[in-house]
């Protein structure tokens, strides 16, 4: 037998690029974390200013405004009054999505690559229902007046509606925070010894408060395990019944166009199509300007391009079943809504939504250089937040222009307190993002070690091909 | 492990390695050398299942707990839906005063945050946390290292350190009490 023979074929070019078959030594690892956590440029400072400026001049300043002047300042007018707060507020649970889909969907699921990118989209989860959860209190004008919604009872001994949508709403968003809230803690609590162990100063304080004591022992290890697997079953059924619930809070109307049976997934899957598409947006942000490279790689954007494409396919079918059953249906006030958007005042947004949700992603995502590309993918995925956008503000605020009573139909345009307040809690957003993203480990490294040390070369006749060893 | 060292006069030892299958051999040989099972605790940075190291499984409530939250939820869910109507009846929506359809809603809400509240607490109960006290410990856990942490008849210990570094370990040492 020839030497030739016996030779092994390299593995693949692309599967040595993969993180989970590329370790490196832990303390390598560590240091690359703790280092992308406590490097601070000029540039950080000053975007980290800006977004502060902008969170006080729209939630201190517009929301300040309206509170002391009363929601006539906001644009809403006879006959819509539910308007761009409304619409944020969707989008933002829809963006908090994106957290629970990739990580407990994708753990639950044993999908590996999703193991360096968890905790970034955990991070925007909570971020994301604090920012969301702001605008019932924003949309309320006498804002005070929220705890009528606590479920205790008033001085009449009367208790809150709990037949109603916007209690299940308040109470499934809190249910969902404070569950999202807690997923992402826990896995971050070996993380955060591993950070203890070489930090200093304050932050050695901080990582020692949080870490809460962490050893490591195998009983520490068992029991957060298992605590994750229980939060990643339990979380999942919260998210769908989160964005459910807030399209319950149309369905359940008689208005036209929101009165629909099929809201309810649709609004799901649009949820997770714009929260993916975040998390796609984030990570390239986050691996351009925290050089964490080694840990977001090609394969990371290229499944999680294959997710966004996926999803847009799920959302057009949702959407077009939505659409055809109007259509259909032949209903004279559906036929308005149905002209408004192809040639009323919101045709240039509806075909713009079209464009960024259906065209764009459908003729480029089957591409893996596209996929791969940082750039190209940036912009679709921007686009498909854009369009996301767009998509609940035509559904909240246009289909409300029009109704059966024609004498009653109106326009609204938003009022510069509104754009203010929207531009104010995007900056919150982005401010808790980048100032979390220097205080917690932004890449889950023991999960990603743990890849690594489950993930191998095994020879398969003549080739190495990658195997995964199911220790548990 | 630390309380009883001090007691009963045994000595306490952190042997360090970087590789799972000689720490799952090491503790075979501890255990052949008459250390039990309960005298040693393995450090890591990542997580072996217990069988890896061949370690007797972790006894464990959390199911139960976690079941036990969400029942509770269940109840708080019940009682704010089926009683609190009843204490002051007013008629809202043509609905009546107890509606499953919508009850269902908020029962399922309140059960799952049972569920996830509980499921948390009972990680903090279970592992005893918050617990900043001093422990052994040693960072280099956090690096990648094994810790076998073990208590052993002080007699015992001169074998027990030759056999470790019969088997290539060649890091036994006296641990330290960490503020963690």
């Amino acid at each position: 037998m020839s030497a030739d023979a016996t030779a092994l074929v390299q593995p693949k070019e692309e599967w040595r690029k993969r993180l989970l078959l590329d370790p490196r030594p832990a303390e390598e690892m560590n240091h690359m974390v703790l280092k992308a956590m406590t490097t601070f440029g000029w540039r950080y400072w000053v975007v980290v200013g800006i977004l502060a400026l902008l969170a006080l001049i729209g939630l201190g300043g517009a929301w300040g405004y309206q509170v002391l002047v009363g929601m006539g300042v906001a644009g809403i007018r006879r006959p819509v009054f539910w308007g761009v707060y409304i619409a944020n507020f969707v989008f933002w649970i829809g963006i908090s999505h994106s957290g629970t889909f990739i990580s407990a969907i994708l753990r639950v699921f044993k999908a590996e690559f999703r193991r360096p990118i968890t905790r970034a989209s955990e991070l925007m989860t909570t971020f994301a229902l604090i920012v969301a959860g702001m605008y019932p209190l924003i949309h309320l004008g006498r804002t005070w007046r929220f705890y009528w919604m606590i479920p205790y009872p008033n001085q009449r001994q009367l208790w809150p509606n709990f037949h109603s949508p916007l209690m299940w709403d308040m109470i499934a968003i809190f249910t969902y925070l404070i569950g999202s809230t807690l997923y992402l803690y826990l896995p971050l609590i070996p993380d955060l010894a591993m950070a203890r162990d070489h930090a200093r100063g304050w932050r050695h304080r901080l990582y020692r408060f949080l870490a809460l004591g962490w050893r490591g022992t195998e009983a520490e290890w068992h029991h957060l395990k298992r605590a994750i697997t229980i939060f990643a079953f339990a979380i999942i059924p919260v998210m769908f019944s989160v964005h459910t619930i807030v399209s319950w809070d149309f369905g359940m109307t008689m208005v036209p166009g929101w009165h629909s049976t099929i809201f309810g997934p649709y609004f799901v899957a649009g949820a997770i199509f714009s929260g993916v598409s975040a998390v796609v947006t984030v990570l390239l942000i986050v691996r351009k300007t925290m050089k964490l490279d080694y840990f977001l790689r090609e394969e990371h954007f290229d499944a999680l391009g294959k997710l966004v494409l996926v999803f847009s396919f799920v959302w057009t079918y949702f959407f077009f079943a939505d659409y055809l059953t109007e259509w259909y249906g032949g209903e004279a006030v559906a036929k308005e809504l149905l002209t408004l958007q192809a040639r009323g005042p919101v045709a240039p947004l509806w075909y713009l939504m079209l464009t960024t949700n259906i065209l764009i992603p459908w003729f480029t995502l089957w591409n893996k250089r596209i996929r791969t590309s940082p750039p190209a993918l940036f912009l679709i995925t921007l686009g498909v937040n854009v369009g996301m956008y767009l998509e609940r503000y035509i559904i909240v605020a246009g289909y409300l222009t029009r109704n059966r009573l024609p004498f009653d139909w109106g326009a609204y345009n938003p009022s510069p307190v509104e754009l203010l307040i929207s531009l104010g809690s995007l900056s919150t957003f982005v401010l808790l993002y980048a100032v979390a993203s220097r205080l917690i480990p932004l890449v889950p490294v023991w999960e990603v070690q743990e890849g690594q040390f489950v993930h191998s070369l095994r020879r398969v006749g003549r080739i190495l091909v990658p195997s995964v060893s199911e220790l548990e | 492990m630390e309380m009883l060292a001090k007691q009963d006069g045994s000595v306490i030892r952190l042997a360090l390695l970087d590789d799972v299958d000689l720490a799952a051999e090491n503790i075979v040989m501890l255990r052949e050398l008459g250390v039990e099972d309960r005298d040693i605790t393995v450090l890591s940075g990542i997580p072996y299942p217990e069988p890896v190291l061949g370690r007797p499984m972790t006894w464990e409530r959390l199911p139960l707990i976690a079941l036990s939250g969400a029942a509770v939820g269940f109840l708080i869910g019940v009682f704010l839906n089926a009683v609190t109507p009843l204490l002051y009846p007013i008629r809202v929506g043509g609905q009546p005063y107890i509606a499953i359809p919508p009850a269902l809603v908020l029962t399922y809400e309140f059960t799952m945050m049972g569920l996830i509240v509980s499921t948390f607490l009972g990680v903090l109960w279970e592992s005893t946390f918050p617990s900043f006290g001093p422990k052994y410990y040693h960072p280099r856990i956090s690096e990648g290292y094994i810790g076998i942490l073990f208590k052993a008849p002080k007699e015992r210990l001169d074998e027990i350190v030759k056999m470790f570094h019969a088997r290539g370990v060649q890091e036994i040492v006296e641990p330290e009490e960490w503020s963690l």
